[in-house]
């Protein structure tokens, strides 16, 4: 690649953040989408994948005696510090994950080159698998009152909104038309979450170009349409998600918020979330926090205090909660809008839905979430979490921070999520990964255009498909918890939200929980199913024995069949370590000569890869690609024994292994 | 042993009685004719009608109406009507949800607790479990505890029999094999309050955990001290040095932690929580109660590494050995004795390094109101257990409620087990008390006061079930594990079951020396230590020693050693927020994963025992056991029909509905009753109503 100007650096040593001394010696190798760091001590050559995505900053700290270091900050929080002998070499590299670390292209992305070895119909039924008019239909619309409406056909009307939108059955397309030329980037009120219990509804737009005196029939009567599709109740909640200085602000500039006496039966409220320049700075100042070496009880929770976090996150609990009991307990529907309605809103929106339906905590239903609220809906993916190089001041934790209202909740609720932490962390890695196509650009029509779908694969399907991972293990669907709405206490209880130290200092295994009740659960749970396994397997054997009558030595001997090692098909992908060839998570990368008992490999790949479904589960993260051009380098080099003894249990496609 | 005297009229109710006019009429005699239910000996000392007691914060709407007494043990509020917005309460026994026991209530000074109480006999100490909790008043028990930790070198001594050496020592305590008698009289003289050295623990290499008090006597200091570390010396059995602990160097002290504490309640209970809005966490750091738990934790880990890594007895240093040092020599036994991670083993712990070693539960739980040296270090020993509890969910027998109830306990006069400064103290005033009632003792040393470890007097069978921990793995669980399973290997793919750090694996519940070879589900923790920080060379093996031990996994039945950083040292909440109707969360709360796994383990329970039935055929005792439960929520209760029980709530099984909401207390009769109450109920009244 013409951007890396060295690809292989020795003698470098990653530097352990808590106790400094500790400092592990390797290689550091860069490729097309990777920073792979794969440590010389021979038992363990623990590997670390940094996938060129998830880079965030890199600085070049002063040279000392020892060399130059470098320090890596990821958008998943983890922290890298490297000392590299050589000033030259370190320069290089710098410079060379500075250009990759900021795509220019989205061609460039790594979900373009990824290839999880499914053909292209599996391909096509990943995109399937989360369908937003089968939602739309589960909710009970359209009915009466409701309607699919084809305004935004071809992107019409509003190029960031989806094609497909539910609007009161009154409002006709003059009146959509007409409001949209009213609000902020034609963002005009659509159809978020229908209550179908008592027919009230959650609806979101962008802020009404009201500056300070303007008015707008058509926005007016798109109020009271939205209104009337709801029997139940005769006024409608307008909720302004931005603190009152800032909407006034905003009056200014021809912008601002709907005047109560304009709209008939509209009760107008202010939540005060604060802009996504102030998160950002927020979450700056709480990595910091995370950063300090050993702080004291009182460095903690002082600079917890001091970065805001926890206040913004309340900020928009509140304002879900809020929302949640307008509908449920009122009836009445609400109007949800920010400035442009596709940071705050889409927040608040999620989080509400999130209270409300219980279908939404579920693995599937927080899929269909996180596709209805922010996909569809046009928040600026590209844009917010920085894929491609842009505007550094565009860069904020938007849905950080409602996946971070979901672990809250969680916290709260233990048995009420289908899903676990790792769902969350997961989903949260892979919005910043760009290994799937989901998260792309800003909105459905640049996807379109992109062709995103035919392209790339979808990340729910590879969730879904290793569902059993996120199980949350104290969930159970038929539970009086698990249905309807979850109920919060709307007292001013900051002590209820928590800092999340599975998130923010997941790469940090020194400050992970040493036994956590759900952790526990899922090892027992596994435990369970490879015992029963055992005695599936074990119970047939048996069966074996009994039937053909052979003599016990020949049973137990091993019935392991040669293993599979299909050499790699030279990929068409020009680049050279594309991950075409390398699928699944099955490589055993540090080799190990053949004459080793299978069982031993066998061992030695657990114990060292710790390699998961997901790349990211362990600190050693993506080793999803790659892999030949690493191997062939690898200083120990040559050959891979097969990783286990068992390889007729696996897909042949997922085994792929170097032979010399 | 009373006259019960007609009440004096001091109560009057400054309100109308129930608006409703149809109840009005009837309504009257009706709450005249309620009778409070009442101890044995309890006396009611006033009483008034037509009392409101306001049970929501937001709404008079479920007011109930009724009669207020105040006895000399408890404020008792009586009402026909049932309790609205609850459906459940645990029940304690000797408590109606609407009572405060008068001890607990702050401002107000106490009866006279020992005239109080019903005298003779009782029902005697000791747990009313299977188990019984040695009580360390025996030689007996002394003598099996030093032969449990397999002691060499230490002996029981009876010397103080009668409490003829110190009025603060227990009758028998444990020294060193090589001090004489006659020595130990000696030397005792030079003690802060002839309390001399104290054995607490042997760690099974030989390294014992002492406490002492200072010596006086400052001529005498080197040679004493001398004399005694080469006979913890001695009794070592590799004759290794001895490591001295200076808790008051390096601790805060009681004051402080006092100080802390009273910042802490008034954070979590006084104050209305807007004012605290946006400024939770500085507050909660102001108070620096964590921070205390936390240096707690912190040097009870340092000791442990001591004893258990460097083969040194430890001895801990204290004015007067018995603060401080019932806090840390608690912890360190925790930490490493897993005995004392089991319930009885916990309440036995309590009885040694506490009750009997002196701590002055009289002072500092002021039972009295008149001591200023009131200082919360038993709940700061509780609230370090709750940490660890927290953070190794599976190493305790017992449950965070078991821990809160237990300092409840210590707000309840009627227990002789933490009213008292010392032993001696019980047994001087109990005497002087039956003396001048003309009770007879007979061989009894003073009177025997109800023990607080017989539960069943404040609890039902059921609700005691809610002391165990769901998630314990007992060393009696049976290991089924066949040897042919053991080596597990990857079947499919490789996927670690753990996002992160993973407990120690279970294998039946039982961790064996299989586990630490890495399996399939890679449960093996690699995890990096959270080290105590300290001076880089001179602690360096300190630091191994940490980071070494949490790079293995925790075996659950050997040591456990706190994490520090800020994230892992938490607030309490259910024992700190528990009261606080703003902080319930309804079917919320970790009490739901509680509910879970209680039936879960039920389950578990049950199918054990119907595998034991089958193996061991058709045996009586089994179907004895088939209906007792270990667990408050039965797998095929009522409860699991309905799924999650609607009445828990992140508090459960305290509820703060029905409790005074702090909030509407002020303005109340309640508050005028409480205030009003200090200038008539004192002491003096109290002593005169004899």
């Amino acid at each position: 690649m013409e951007h890396i100007r060295t690809p292989k650096v020795e003698n470098v040593r990653l530097v352990d953040r808590i106790s400094s001394k500790k400092a592990t010696l390797g290689t550091l190798y860069l490729t097309a989408t990777h920073v792979i760091f794969v440590e010389n001590a021979p038992d363990t050559r623990k590997e670390t994948w940094i996938l060129h995505s998830q880079i965030s900053t890199i600085e070049k700290q002063a040279t000392t005696a020892t060399g130059c270091p470098l320090l890596v900050r990821c958008k998943n929080f983890q922290l890298l510090q490297l000392v590299i002998p050589q000033e030259r070499d370190c320069h290089d590299v710098y410079i060379s994950l500075i250009r990759l670390a900021r795509p220019v292209k989205y061609e460039e992305l790594y979900c373009f080159s990824f290839n999880p070895k499914l053909d292209k119909e599996e391909r096509e039924q990943g995109w399937t698998l989360i369908d937003l008019s089968e939602e739309y239909k589960r909710m009970g619309l359209p009915n009466n009152y409701w309607q699919l409406s084809d305004v935004n056909r071809d992107y019409r009307v509003c190029d960031s909104y989806p094609t497909e939108l539910y609007v009161p059955k009154s409002a006709t397309a003059h009146i959509i038309v007409g409001s949209s030329k009213f609000r902020s980037r034609r963002r005009f009120p659509a159809l978020s979450y229908y209550y179908k219990d008592n027919h009230a509804s959650i609806c979101r737009s962008s802020q009404p170009l009201s500056g300070f005196s303007a008015r707008c029939l058509e926005d007016e009567q798109m109020l009271q349409a939205i209104r009337k599709a709801n029997p139940g109740s005769d006024f409608i909640y307008v909720v302004d998600t931005r603190p009152k200085l800032n909407a006034m602000a905003n009056r200014a500039a021809g912008k601002g918020y709907e005047n109560e006496d304009n709209y008939s039966n509209i009760k107008f409220q202010f939540i005060g979330i604060e802009n996504i320049h102030v998160m950002r700075s927020s979450l700056q100042k709480m990595l910091e926090v995370c950063e300090l070496k050993s702080p004291s009880m009182s460095d903690f929770l002082w600079g917890l205090e001091n970065s805001g976090w926890l206040r913004h996150i309340k900020a928009i609990m509140d304002a879900g909660i809020f929302i949640a009991k307008a509908v449920s307990e009122e009836g009445a529907s609400v109007l949800v809008h920010c400035s442009d309605g596709w940071d705050r809103t889409a927040q608040v929106c999620s989080v509400a839905s999130l209270l409300l339906d219980p279908h939404y905590r579920t693995l599937k239903g927080f899929m269909v979430l996180i596709e209805k609220d922010w996909i569809s809906f046009g928040h600026k993916f590209n844009h917010r979490y920085g894929n491609l190089d842009g505007d550094p001041k565009e860069i904020s934790p938007v849905i950080d921070q409602f996946i971070e209202c979901v672990w809250q909740l969680m916290e709260q609720f233990p048995c009420a999520f289908e899903f676990n932490e790792r769902f969350l962390i997961h989903i949260q890695h892979h919005i910043y990964s760009c290994q799937f196509g989901n998260f792309l650009c800003n909105s459905q029509k640049e996807r379109q255009e992109l062709k995103i779908q035919e392209r790339t694969y979808s990340l729910w399907a590879h969730l879904w498909k290793n569902r059993a991972d996120y199980m949350n293990p104290l969930f159970r669907a038929d539970h009086s918890q698990t249905r309807g709405t979850l109920r919060l206490p709307t007292t001013p209880c900051n002590f209820m939200y928590k800092f999340w130290n599975g998130m923010y200092n997941r790469f940090e295994k020194g400050l992970q929980p040493r036994q956590s009740v759900t952790d526990y659960l899922m090892a027992v749970k596994e435990e369970t199913q490879q015992l029963e396994e055992e005695l599936e397997a074990l119970e047939e054997r048996l069966e074996k024995i009994q039937k053909v009558q052979l003599n016990h030595t020949k049973v137990k001997s091993k019935q392991s069949e040669p293993s599979k090692h299909s050499g790699f098909s030279t990929s068409d992908n020009s680049t050279a370590n594309t991950p075409q060839d390398y699928s699944g998570n099955m490589k055993s990368f540090p080799s190990r000569s053949p004459s080793q008992g299978d069982e031993d490999s066998a061992l030695i790949l657990t114990q060292d890869n710790l390699k998961s479904s997901d790349p990211d589960l362990s600190a050693n993260s993506d080793q999803e690609s790659g892999v030949e051009d690493l191997s062939c380098r690898s200083p120990s080099g040559g050959e891979c024994a097969p990783s286990e003894d068992s390889a007729k249990d696996r897909d042949s496609d997922e085994a792929v292994f170097l032979t010399a | 042993m009373f006259s019960l005297k007609p009440p004096r009229p001091t109560f009057r109710s400054y309100l109308l009685p129930p608006p409703q006019t149809d109840d009005k009429i009837n309504s009257e005699p009706k709450i005249k004719k309620l009778e409070p239910v009442l101890l044995p000996g309890e006396i009611v000392v006033n009483e008034v009608n037509f009392v409101r007691k306001c049970i929501a914060t937001d709404t008079s709407q479920y007011d109930l109406w009724g009669k207020l007494i105040c006895s000399n043990f408890k404020i008792s509020f009586i009402t026909d009507d049932p309790m609205p917005l609850q459906k459940f309460h645990y029940r304690n026994l000797l408590l109606g949800e609407h009572d405060v026991p008068l001890t607990c209530i702050e401002q107000i000074v106490t009866a006279n607790k020992i005239n109080g109480i019903p005298s003779g006999g009782g029902s005697g100490p000791g747990g009313g479990g299977v188990q019984k909790t040695p009580l360390f008043e025996t030689y007996s028990d002394w003598d099996r505890e030093v032969k449990r930790t397999g002691a060499s070198g230490w002996r029981v001594c009876s010397i103080n029999e009668g409490y003829m050496i110190s009025t603060c020592l227990p009758e028998y305590f444990v020294v060193p094999s090589s001090l004489a008698d006659q020595d130990l009289k000696i030397f005792s003289h030079s003690f802060v309050g002839r309390r001399m050295p104290l054995w607490c623990w042997s760690h099974s290499n030989g390294s014992a955990l002492v406490r002492m008090a200072l010596i006086k006597d400052v001529l005498q200091q080197r040679k004493i001290d001398q004399r005694i570390c080469n006979a913890i010396t001695k009794s070592h059995p590799q004759r290794s040095d001895v490591y001295k602990s200076d808790l008051d160097k390096t601790l805060p002290n009681i004051q402080e932690i006092q100080a802390a504490f009273v910042k802490l309640k008034q954070l979590c209970v006084n104050e209305p929580f807007e004012e605290t809005e946006e400024k939770w966490l500085s507050s909660l750091e102001n108070t620096r109660w964590l921070e205390y738990v936390r240096a707690f934790l912190k040097h009870s880990a340092e000791l442990v590494y001591i004893l258990e890594s460097r083969h040194l007895s430890v001895v801990l240093q204290e004015e007067e050995g018995r603060d401080l040092s019932c806090i840390v020599a608690s912890l360190v036994q925790v930490m490493l004795d897993p005995h004392f991670r089991t319930l009885t083993g916990f309440q036995s712990l309590i009885q040694k390094e506490w009750v009997m070693a002196g701590y002055q539960f009289l002072d500092r739980c002021n039972h009295l109101k008149r001591s200023e040296k009131e200082s919360p270090l038993f709940l700061l020993f509780l609230d370090a257990t709750w940490q660890l509890l927290d953070q190794y969910p599976a190493a305790f027998e017992f449950s965070e409620t078991y821990l809160a109830v237990l300092y409840d306990s210590t707000r309840i006069s009627l227990f002789g087990t933490f009213l008292f400064n010392s032993p001696h103290q019980r047994v001087k005033q109990s005497t002087e008390f039956a003396i001048s009632k003309n009770i007879q003792l007979g061989d009894e040393k003073g009177l025997k006061f109800p023990s607080v470890w017989d539960w069943s007097l404040q609890f039902t069978a059921k609700d005691r079930t809610l002391f165990h921990n769901p998630l314990y793995i007992g060393k009696s669980t049976p290991c089924v594990q066949n040897s042919s399973l053991k080596s597990f290997k990857r079947t499919k793919k490789n996927y670690s079951s753990t996002l992160r750090g993973m407990p120690a694996s279970l294998k039946n519940g039982i961790i064996s020396d299989q586990d630490l070879v890495p399996r399939r589900n890679s449960l093996i923790l690699k995890a990096k230590p959270d080290l105590p920080q300290q001076p880089e060379s001179q602690n360096s093996g300190m630091e191994r020693y940490f980071r070494e031990w949490f790079s293995k996994p925790a075996n659950l039945h050997g040591v456990i050693l706190p994490q520090l950083s800020g994230t892992h040292v938490k607030l309490w909440k259910l024992c700190y927020f528990r009261w606080v109707p703003e902080a319930q969360i309804n079917l919320g709360g970790f009490i739901t994963a509680f509910h879970k796994l209680s039936v879960l383990a039920d389950e578990v329970d049950v199918l054990s025992r119907t595998l034991r039935q089958h193996q061991a055929g058709p045996l009586e005792a089994c179907y004895a056991e088939l209906d007792k439960s270990r667990m408050y929520f039965r797998a095929s209760g009522p409860h699991d029909a309905s799924g999650t029980p609607e009445f828990l709530s992140s508090s459960f099984p305290f509820s703060p509905v029905g409790n005074l909401c702090r909030r509407s207390i002020s303005g109340t009769p309640l508050s005028k009753f409480l205030s009003g109450a200090k200038i008539w109920l004192s002491t003096e009244t109290l002593a005169n109503e004899d």
